[in-house]
């Protein structure tokens, strides 16, 4: 473990509380409800507000009673954070400045960065004039051309229009796979936790109330938030292209038909993450007719009624998590043991590729 | 339809507007417009002209020089007594000029508290220079230059310096490279408050430094002294020094009688 934090920092009348570990190469989802305290952690990690009590380790030395210019933490801020004042280039070339280094070389090891996280961005723009994703492009640039070794993300994606979410998403994704230190990503978003993170930390009301992976907290949620925030189905597997348009997601236990994503080479591509809304998922009590190419029949697991909506667990291959209304519910009888068929419509499945950013408006 | 005013609210509005304009109009209507190029150019305008450009210049210079490090002390950071010390250093903008200038003489002056010491020590004698007329006209106007500054560090979001910091900059890298430039607007403004202030001050100046021709001067001090022996000299500096006013005025139209 490389990264080990116990912190306890006050904030008016909230105390957040929380002690966890982050190893070398590994992404740290800190998942939390607005309030919940995840970004008071980042802050604390990063140095920017003092510890109550507790300690930061990095690498078996103790850096809590370091300023945040020598901690080696790199924090990029939830809006970025650029300097408004200075060119898209100047922004990046900053912290080799602050430390001395040529400004010739400094902005060229900028425009270098530039070119591979911020390609669309011209480098003597300033931030003002950027859309949201690419003053995110720009501030993720910037941090980590400070060469820090822990990398903090505050909510990368809440300031981006959703049209530039899934480039940015893979980009980001991309980025921490090649990270070699740990790294944190603050996020209120599951979809975002759960495709860009290895480990979950569930963060609510200052204090963590579970740590797993992905898989783990969806399969054993130990909150109700922790049941509500992963209800999203997640798949891992191997697309491949089968029919015009089409493909074929293979995981370790079941297949989708999934719409073969505009631009993608159609060839076989290892290690695809995909997503699906539970309210997306239809349930019948008999096979559906027509065009779902998606039907899986399977056994009802768990109904759990919140307000007018119910999740609906199913031991489905591959097991799925579905809403439905307390209606449906009552209307076919569900319940645990219940036998029935589950559908959705490919172009449902949100497809997360390495490497490939999907065309966008 | 508009209402119309009640006689005695429209009269004491107009009088209080005449209040106000009235000398401006009346040093207009008495300048001695015919040979105004020759007062302004006689010797003694000339020098206390000048005398007077140097002087509010330099103590603009001190003002920022010392008044902006101490701006961004009082709103970045936390220490005991912040509020006594933000409260003694704009006090000399409430202060009579004429107390300023006994104060400066009780601080500075040859018997001074530090004075004596700087005159034992140095041989520095701040009474009766343009040094000592430069120190009178920052102590003055530095106030000025501290509360727009300050006003624009408290202004300036936080998160641009901790990003600074994060980033490995030093606080003095993120001063002069980050935060200066974002409030070099809010500095401009009060340099030039700061500014006009030193050039129009009299009271602090004639008390501590005195009155001497080339020396210690300024276009007030010379206004002052005309008076009695050459009215219309007089008045066409002091047209000079309304000139300046208004132009400081239109500069900072918007600062100072806020966004229309």
């Amino acid at each position: 473990m490389s990264l080990r934090a116990t912190v306890r920092v006050r904030r008016g009348d909230h105390v957040v509380n929380v002690a966890f570990e982050v190893a070398d190469g590994e992404t740290v989802a800190l998942v939390g409800r607005n309030g919940a305290g995840k970004t008071t952690v980042l802050e604390a990690l990063a140095g920017l507000v003092p510890l109550e009590s507790g300690l930061i380790e990095l690498d078996d030395r103790r850096i809590d009673a370091l300023g945040p210019d020598r901690r080696g933490i790199g924090l990029a801020f939830q809006d970025g954070a650029l300097f408004p004042k200075m060119s898209v280039r100047e922004n990046v070339a900053f912290a080799a400045r602050a430390r001395r280094t040529p400004a010739p070389k400094a902005r060229a090891r900028a425009d270098a960065l530039l070119a591979e996280l911020a390609p669309g961005v011209n480098p003597d723009a300033r931030p003002p004039q950027l859309s949201g994703g690419e003053r995110q492009r720009v501030a993720l640039a910037r941090t980590l051309a400070s060469a820090p070794r822990v990398l903090l993300l505050d909510e990368p994606l809440a300031a981006v229009d959703a049209s530039a979410r899934p480039g940015l998403r893979t980009m980001l994704r991309d980025t921490l796979a090649a990270f070699p230190g740990p790294s944190i990503l603050v996020t209120h978003d599951p979809v975002e936790a759960m495709t860009l993170a290895d480990r979950l930390v569930l963060l609510e009301d200052g204090r963590i109330t579970q740590i797993g992976t992905p898989h783990d907290v969806r399969n054993h949620p130990a909150t109700r938030y922790a049941a509500d925030l992963v209800g999203v189905n997640l798949f891992e597997g191997t697309l491949e292209p089968t029919d015009a348009g089409a493909g074929r997601l293979r995981t370790s236990d079941g297949e989708l038909t999934v719409a073969w994503p505009d631009g993608l080479a159609r060839s076989m591509t290892p290690v695809v993450r995909a997503t699906l809304a539970p309210a997306e998922i239809t349930i019948h009590a008999e096979r559906p007719e027509g065009s779902s190419r998606n039907a899986f029949q399977g056994s009802v697991v768990e109904v759990a009624i919140a307000g007018s909506r119910a999740r609906v667990r199913l031991a489905t291959t591959p097991p799925l998590v579905a809403e439905v209304t307390t209606g449906s519910v009552e209307r076919m009888g569900l319940a645990p043991g219940t036998e029935v068929w589950a559908s959705c419509k490919a172009v449902e499945i949100r497809l997360m590729v390495p490497g490939f950013e999907p065309d966008t408006l | 339809m508009r209402r119309r005013l009640p006689l005695p609210i429209l009269v004491t509005a107009v009088l209080g507007g005449v209040l106000v304009v009235l000398p401006v109009i009346a040093l207009v209507a008495r300048a001695p417009w015919g040979r105004f190029g020759k007062v302004l150019g006689s010797e003694g305008a000339r020098t206390a002209l000048r005398l007077s450009f140097e002087v509010s210049l330099a103590a603009t210079a001190l003002s920022v020089l010392l008044g902006v490090p101490l701006a961004w002390v009082l709103a970045r950071r936390e220490f005991r007594g912040r509020s006594v010390l933000r409260a003694m250093v704009v006090l000399p903008i409430v202060l009579p000029p004429v107390v300023a200038g006994v104060g400066l003489l009780e601080a500075l002056g040859r018997r001074g508290l530090v004075g004596g010491w700087l005159d034992r020590t140095w041989g520095i004698q701040l009474t009766f220079s343009t040094a000592g007329a430069i120190v009178a006209a920052t102590f003055v106007s530095m106030p000025l230059m501290i509360l727009a500054a300050e006003s624009g560090f408290r202004g300036l979001d936080p998160r641009y310096e901790q990003a600074a910091g994060v980033l490995g900059a030093s606080s003095g890298y993120t001063l002069r490279r980050v935060v200066l430039p974002m409030v070099a607007p809010q500095l401009a403004a009060g340099a030039v408050l700061a500014w006009a202030r030193a050039l129009g001050e009299f009271g602090a100046t004639i008390t501590f430094a005195g009155n001497l021709q080339g020396r210690t001067q300024t276009v007030p001090l010379r206004v002052f002294e005309q008076l009695q022996t050459d009215r219309d000299g007089a008045v066409a500096l002091s047209l000079v020094l309304v000139a300046i006013s208004i132009a400081v005025l239109v500069a900072l139209r918007e600062r100072i009688m806020g966004a229309r």
